[in-house]
């Protein structure tokens, strides 16, 4: 008998004894739904997590290098050495402009925060960046209406804003933004444009931020933290080659001697990725760990029943090799059971795993979304435990004794 | 010759140094068509011998020769394989598969000999019409009677064309009339040609068989024509009706290792 029939037939018995022990059957694979949920709960969050990562690390712009004092990711407790380092001054941002081969846009970053109003409504804990005509390209951000800073705005020292679109559904609910006069930190500033809406990141909303001209910033909230310079680089591929460029411009623009460490940072949005992918991967083991136990223990549950199951039906393995099934058909068989059980287990928890994550999404910041390989991978995964762990319930039932399991009572 | 046993034994070892002789040396031979008993009590070795021939068991020694094949040293695979092609069993207590419709339990040979599904149905369908269930196809084994159940199992065993039909006490759960049709179906069965072996311990049921082979002791103690067979050892019979006190049962057995 050909290993075909084998599987066909096997799958046959194993569709009818699930049907005829449903309570049994569900019950058993409760061990297995539980783990592949679990699993699928929490790939779904941390692909969610990883999908608006993506989105929102594409907005900052992959293309732009970011001067600093300080490093993006801090480890150990540095922080104070690079808090003392000296501060950039207009002069290197002008060296940039003329020296760099790479840079398409050159623009620095000056922020504090503050709170914003505008009539009897207000906004407070609002992003107020100060900075010049070329940010938009630096940072990613874009123009829904009205216009940008210019560098014209910054020179003359200008109090205009734009507003990010939390500001515009806050302030100005019913009328139009544009020539209206707002007061950040009390001062006030005519709003020239308003930004498109970014959405949340880390669920944090990315759209709190107002704009405004760089001089304008330092005069009226003064430059005590320093700012960051932020440097578009035309061709992404040639990242490297303008790290390095940009790192020698201001080293010869603050006359760093050549022995010296350089005492700044150049950040790009890479290491933020690594960062969080190392992030990520610790959730990912604890997934898979706490999912691996509980399928391993929803294993077991499978063998357990499987070796009851062998027992209850010991006079039908014999009829079944009296009648001239090989040993080989008896695995077969119940192999396929144990595969069945689990698989059933895995589907229902796939269901209850991407319910889960949906709940999750919709009550937390938390994004969670489920690509349609972790359900494979969820239902795939749990017929391979039934497979594993219906191996021994399988080769006992295939090594019985035709003559004793017939008489079995 | 159909079936050719020579010098068959069958020691079990239970324990470390108790050996079991159920079966010292039995030799016979049987012919396409014949109709064959074999008689003995409880503990004579018949049911050992019932699973030899069927092939479900291997001897210990000595030869059986299947269609002038020995199997005695055959693997469990080509053994499946054998049972599934030469063999129709019938049993005492039916052994149909509780779940599976009579057609589908009738079917089953059929599955491991590889039968396509529409030949597969249409021989189990003219088997169960042969034993006269041709209206009960779909029914399940507990749908049905206790008569209607071994008939069920005796077109199980046709369906495959088998060279012997092997029948284990085959009237033993059935009440006399149930029991009476069911050796009828038997007799009509010998008449069309197949080869029988009828296990009893019932003489009653032996003396209708054309010949019957008696067991004792793991050894044959007559064979010839069902009708003398059957009654000629009455004081094993009488042994048989006054069961408990029978110490001289046991005596022997251990004794010798092989027939006189």
């Amino acid at each position: 008998m050909s290993l075909r029939v084998d599987l066909y037939e096997g799958a046959r018995i194993a569709v009818l004894s699930l049907g005829l022990n449903r309570l049994r059957t569900l019950l058993t694979t409760l061990g297995i739904g539980i783990g592949v949920a679990t699993l699928l709960c929490i790939l779904g969050i941390v692909q969610g997590l990883n999908a608006s990562f993506a989105t929102q690390l594409s907005a900052l712009g992959s293309s732009t290098l970011w001067v600093s004092k300080f490093p993006w990711v801090i480890t150990g407790d540095k922080w104070w050495i690079y808090r003392n380092r000296k501060d950039f001054t207009l002069d290197d941002v002008q060296a940039i402009r003329e020296q760099s081969r790479f840079a398409a846009a050159v623009a620095p970053e000056i922020g504090r925060g503050g709170s914003v109003s505008y009539g009897d409504r207000g906004l407070s804990r609002v992003r107020i960046i100060g900075s010049t005509g070329d940010y938009l390209t630096v940072s990613g951000f874009e123009i829904q209406s009205g216009r940008a800073i210019t560098d014209a705005d910054s020179e003359y020292r200008k109090n205009v804003v734009v507003i990010g679109a939390d500001l515009v559904d806050t302030l100005f609910p019913h009328s139009d933004p544009i020539g209206a006069v707002i007061r950040l930190r009390d001062l006030p500033f005519e709003v020239v444009g308003t930004l498109v809406r970014r959405g949340k990141f880390l669920g944090e909303s990315q759209d709190t931020s107002v704009i405004i001209p760089f001089r304008t910033f330092i005069a009226d909230y003064g430059k005590r933290r320093g700012f960051e310079i932020g440097v578009a680089v035309e061709n992404t591929d040639l990242l490297n080659q303008a790290e390095d460029e940009l790192i020698g411009i201001i080293r010869r623009s603050r006359g760093t001697p050549p022995e010296a460490e350089s005492d700044f940072e150049v950040n790009r949005s890479e290491q933020l990725a690594k960062t969080y992918q190392q992030l990520t991967a610790a959730l990912y083991g604890v997934a898979i760990g706490v999912g691996g136990i509980t399928l391993l223990v929803g294993g077991f549950g499978i063998m357990n029943i499987m070796l009851v199951s062998v027992r209850e039906r010991t006079r039908e393995i014999g009829v079944r090799r009296a009648l001239g099934a090989r040993r080989r058909t008896v695995i077969v068989q119940f192999l396929l059971e144990a595969v069945a059980v689990a698989a059933v287990g895995g589907a229902i928890g796939t269901i209850v795993g991407l319910a889960g994550a949906k709940l999750v999404a919709s009550i937390t910041p938390l994004a969670a979304a489920v690509d349609p390989s972790t359900v494979l991978f969820g239902v795939g995964f749990s017929s391979l435990v039934g497979l594993l762990f219906g191996i021994w319930p399988a080769a006992r039932a295939a090594a019985l004794d035709p003559v004793e399991s017939l008489r079995w009572e | 010759m159909l079936i050719e046993m020579r010098d068959i034994e069958r020691v079990y070892h239970l324990g470390r140094s108790e050996d079991v002789h159920a079966l010292r040396g039995v030799s016979f031979g049987v012919e396409r068509g014949e109709w064959v008993a074999i008689v003995g009590q409880s503990g004579s070795g018949k049911s050992t011998l019932m699973n030899i021939v069927g092939c479900l068991d291997t001897p210990t020694a000595g030869h059986y020769l299947l269609n002038g094949r020995d199997v005695a040293q055959l693997s469990d695979d080509d053994l499946s394989d054998i049972r599934n092609r030469e063999i129709g069993f019938v049993f005492q207590t039916f052994q149909l598969l509780p779940r599976e419709s009579a057609l589908n339990n009738v079917e089953l040979p059929l599955v491991y000999r590889g039968v396509k599904a529409r030949e597969r149905r249409q021989r189990a369908k003219a088997a169960l019409r042969q034993v006269g269930l041709g209206d009960r196809m779909r029914h399940l084994p507990t749908e049905l009677s206790g008569g209607q159940r071994q008939r069920v199992a005796v077109a199980r065993a046709l369906v495959s064309e088998p060279s012997l039909l092997l029948a284990d006490e085959p009237t033993g759960n059935l009440d006399s009339a149930t029991g009476e049709e069911i050796m009828r179906l038997f007799e009509q069965l010998h008449r069309q040609g197949h080869t029988l072996c009828l296990v009893t311990h019932e003489p009653r049921l032996a003396a209708r068989c054309p010949r019957a082979i008696r067991l004792r002791d793991g050894c044959i103690v007559a064979d010839g024509p069902g009708r003398e067979v059957a009654f000629a050892d009455l004081p094993d019979a009488a042994r048989a009706a006054a069961p408990v006190t029978a110490p001289q049962d046991n005596a022997p057995r251990s004794a010798a290792t092989r027939c006189p």
